[in-house]
């Protein structure tokens, strides 16, 4: 008790100070500091300071429940200081328009410069917005997934950098650079989460925008600065949708402030009408980072970046900042046509994505189809709309960071290990790696199955989804598709020959092991008690939103018989090795009809004409059905169409 | 809901009972097909025969892993079963399902045989097959209740049947792509000379195999139940038009030849989730 009346005591403000300055200034210090000893220090430093500070900010808001809603105090002067810092950034992202000779990206930048200008200088200027910062649980969530899975994947970083710089055979090391942008990042993502002032909210959208550009360019290969400015210029497109949604805000003469505009739609205020055009341009702000079609080609360019960059940036948390986004205003658009549209696109997404990952052989780019495919699911939840819809998305907000940050590092170690991420190389992955395969396979799991977290998520995204019937049609199609490119991989890896030698678990770093580890534990053991974190993290988050006592449907989720579930299949994994454990003189060949080759060293079969050939298999992927050249035009056409219609209908909608 | 002790009585009828209702169909299947080729057929207690023998065979085994597999699989087909007989949420327990059906599929990966390997490929393909008719099924019965839950079905004073005709069919194809009957015996056929020889199930044998065996007995049975909800409010009517869709399977495996993957998928997307849309698209207009 005496604990937590310190913690009762602690004000937010230096808890929230550690979690976005703190990281900054890590960077800055990783930078100078160029030894590996040094380096090693401050990441592991600030992993620590970052998660014990997320975990404060937890406490605090579950001691101040129902809402934690406290007003952040910060002075005056940083809104100046963010000011400048924003000028500085639009002015940065000019000067790599210049140097790549780049018009698009030039254009782009003005078209966030000038306006921004304008808004700062011109006649309606906005009025002050206080708090700067505030934190609800929404907010707590994000920084609960930002500072922990975002910092082990930092420690991760560590000897996978070096791993990979040994590879290349750089004769300077890049890995300052690298680790600056990475705990620069983590502190814009905290920062975002907290923003309440729309300013701050959009200068940590494009603080994260420019430290996508950077590490997706690290390698600097061709291919690296080709994709690299492709991000840059559609993450600027998103970024003049999010200036144009707050000149809107602005010119309606509603004040800047996040908790403001969420007060308006929970006291149904008439004003609300005018904030239809401007979320539309914040849901398009979010499609874009989250990458969803017909946005999908950055964050498939995003994977030649080094792994841990993917599992950061391109999956677990900076594309969370988009959905964010988009769930964060999910009451103010609630009944309007706007959310019936923000469904279809998430829905469309997550189909489209599960579709085309069937045909995917390398497993970086299945991963980045299948994060594509949730985050749609994320934002079919959030144009859903109801109670049910947003637990649902908060939970595979939380979720999905966990088991996807695992799979990445998990492909990571693989490629270093046999230097290729393509499914077909993981063959037999179990004989040669079981301990990382065993690992991926729990991730895996932990994507789509009971009573894995993602899955109850799943189905109360299903559940909430018959207030949509057409989007509820492709969730159901999609997660189908889901089922077929997850099993095939694990196919791929367990597949083994019978008389093969038996590995033990191989040696890992432990600074890969750690990581690796603690996100499976995390997947599996969050997964055990989801009913807590659906009692302590995303009703909250959700009744506070949409100002409701109770949330409809979401007992019917809870209540099913999930320990039952854990039980049997407990007992159906410990069963087999009482009852039958394999002894070494039972194990016999694969049957080939007596055709095999005895004494060959790979299981080898005999042809027509009496020579051996060697057995090799390899799995379906159905390039002709589901391949991406027959199908990325016209999902193009159909995705843009659907944002075409958005704006439309928003516009025509009174 | 939860379970509760006191559905332990109905949670022990379904175990010990469905196998024995179920092997007892098999062999009466067996003997159905049979008199259709014109031959006597073996005797109904067949499959019980024949699971017996499995058991007591020695063990012949590629991994520690397809035990895994197979025990799984069993498991998380009675607690599907038990889940409907208890009335509990439909979603959760398809996916429960679905987890079984995953696992045994690894298992058949999990060995390098060429048979196993297609055997399994095509298994995802059948899976891909028949799951969105099966939960297409359950959001209809949504759109009628306002609930997943198997035991709100039951507050309903109509047959399903009545506002839901399309789904008895495309439970057919269901139950026809799960028994791996004509012309959906795509991952492995019952026939004997064909190039997959025992497709996924090559690789599983003795206990292993009786396992599944046993597995399909419970599974016949939970499709059946599927079949039956359909006419809810006599479930004699139900239990008729269970084994009215039985047999029409095995008319149906008789009278078809075994085709291909691709024709597969393009019937069940096109028709079966075409007719599924259509009779929700009704329901939804309806409500």
């Amino acid at each position: 008790m005496d604990l937590l009346n310190v913690v009762k005591n602690i004000s937010p403000e230096p808890v929230v100070a550690a979690l976005i300055l703190v990281p900054m200034l890590a960077g800055v210090l990783a930078y100078l500091f160029r030894t590996r000893m040094a380096r090693k220090t401050i990441v592991i430093g600030t992993a620590w300071i970052l998660t014990v500070a997320s975990l404060l900010l937890f406490v605090m808001g579950a001691m101040s429940q129902p809402h934690p809603g406290e007003d952040i105090f910060v002075p005056k002067y940083w809104n100046t200081i963010i000011t400048v810092a924003d000028f500085a950034l639009m002015t940065a992202f000019l000067c790599i328009a210049v140097m790549r000779k780049n018009i698009l990206i030039g254009i782009l930048a003005l078209a966030q410069l000038l306006p921004m200008a304008w808004l700062e200088f011109g006649a309606s200027r906005p009025e002050e917005v206080t708090p700067s910062l505030y934190m609800d649980w929404l907010t707590i969530v994000m920084v609960l997934i930002v500072s922990i899975v975002g910092s082990i994947i930092a420690v991760y970083a560590l000897p996978y950098m070096k791993e990979h710089e040994n590879h290349l055979a750089l004769k300077v090391s890049k890995r300052p650079r690298f680790f600056m942008i990475l705990l620069l990042f983590l502190g814009a993502m905290n920062g975002l989460s907290l923003s309440n002032n729309l300013l701050w909210l959009c200068f940590f959208w494009e603080v994260t925008t420019m430290c996508s550009f950077l590490m997706i360019g690290h390698d600097g290969t061709e291919i690296a600065r080709k994709n690299a400015e492709r991000a840059l210029w559609m993450n600027l497109l998103g970024g003049v949708g999010f200036v144009a949604g707050i000149l809107l805000i602005n010119q309606a003469n509603i004040g800047l402030s996040v908790r403001g505009i969420l007060q308006l739609a929970a006291d149904k205020d008439p004003r609300v009408a005018l904030l239809i055009l401007p979320m539309a341009c914040f849901c398009f702000a979010g499609f874009t980072k989250a990458a969803q079609m017909p946005f999908q080609t950055w964050l498939l360019g995003a994977m030649v970046a080094p792994t841990p960059v993917s599992a950061l940036l391109h999956s677990s948390t900076m594309v969370k900042a988009g959905v964010y986004l988009v769930v964060r205003f999910a009451p103010v658009y609630q009944h309007t046509v706007l959310t019936h549209m923000v469904a279809m696109v998430g829905a469309f997404s997550f189909v489209t994505g599960a579709m085309l990952a069937i045909g995917q052989t390398d497993a970086k780019k299945l991963l980045a189809y299948s994060t594509i495919s949730n985050l749609g699911l994320i934002i079919a939840c959030a144009g859903i709309n109801t109670p049910l819809a947003l637990a649902g998305a908060v939970m595979l907000i939380i979720f999905h960071a966990i088991s996807k940050g695992l799979l990445f590092m998990g492909v990571g170690v693989v490629d270093h290990s046999i230097h290729s991420r393509d499914i077909e190389d993981m063959q037999g992955l179990w004989s040669r790696m079981p301990l990382t395969t065993l690992l991926m396979i729990i991730g895996i799991l932990s994507m789509l199955m009971p009573p894995f977290g993602v899955l109850i998520a799943k189905l109360a995204a299903l559940e909430a989804s018959a207030q949509e019937p057409l989007a509820m049609v492709l969730l159901v199609i999609g997660s189908t598709m889901t089922v077929v490119f997850w099993t095939k991989w694990m196919g791929r890896m367990l597949t083994v020959e019978p008389t093969a030698k038996r590995h033990h678990f191989e040696h890992l770093h432990s600074m890969y092991f750690g990581p690796l580890i603690l996100l499976t534990t995390g997947a599996v053991i969050f997964s055990l008690f989801v009913g807590p974190i659906l009692q302590f993290l995303v009703i909250p988050a959700v009744k506070e939103y949409y100002n409701v006592s109770a949330i409809a449907g979401v007992d019917g989720v809870l209540n099913a018989p999930w320990l039952l579930v854990c039980g049997v299949f407990a007992l159906a994994l410990v069963v087999p090795f009482i009852w039958y454990k394999t002894r070494a003189s039972e194990v016999t060949g694969a049957y080939m009809c007596g055709e095999e080759v005895s004494g060959a060293p790979e299981v080898s079969f005999r042809t027509v004409g009496e020579t051996s050939s060697e057995l090799k298999l390899r799995s379906y992927y159905f390039e002709k059905v589901v391949g991406e050249r027959m199908h990325v035009k016209w999902i193009t056409t159909v995705a843009t169409l659907l944002i075409v219609i958005l704006f439309g209908a928003v516009c025509l909608w009174k | 809901m939860p379970v509760e002790i006191k559905d332990l009585p109905i949670i022990l009828l379904t175990i010990i009972l469905a196998p024995l209702v179920g092997g007892f169909l098999f062999g009466v299947d067996r003997r159905i097909t049979a008199r259709m080729q014109g031959r006597m057929g073996p005797p109904i207690a067949q499959p019980f025969y024949d699971a017996i023998k499995l058991f007591s065979k020695g063990r012949m085994v590629s991994n520690q892993f397809q035990m895994v597999s197979v025990c799984v699989y069993l498991a998380s087909i009675i607690l599907s079963l038990v889940m409907l007989m208890t009335g509990q949420d439909l979603l959760v327990l398809l996916f429960t399902l679905a987890l079984g059906h995953v696992l045994l599929i690894l298992g058949a990966f999990s060995v390098k045989s060429p048979y196993s390997q297609i055997g399994a490929q095509r298994e995802v393909l059948q899976l891909l097959a028949y799951e969105p008719l099966l939960v297409f099924m359950v959001v209809a019965t949504y759109m009628k209740t306002d609930s997943f839950m198997t035991s709100s079905i039951f507050t309903l004073h109509s047959p399903l049947l009545l506002t839901m005709p399309v789904f008895f069919l495309t439970q057919i194809i269901v139950m026809a792509i799960k028994l791996h009957k004509s012309p959906f015996d795509i991952s492995a056929s019952h026939h004997a000379h064909q190039e997959l020889v025992r497709g996924i199930y090559t690789e599983f044998s003795g206990p292993q195999l009786a396992v599944i065996e046993v597995a399909h007995w419970y599974e016949l049975i939970l499709l059946m139940g599927f079949v039956a909800l359909l006419w809810q409010t006599n479930l004699v009517i139900g239990s008729m038009l269970a084994l009215l869709a039985l047999f029409l399977v095995i008319i149906l495996d008789n009278i078809s030849a075994r085709l291909t993957w691709r024709w597969m998928l393009r019937f069940t997307w096109t028709v079966g989730i075409g007719l599924s849309v259509l009779n929700l698209a009704v329901l939804y207009i309806l409500k």
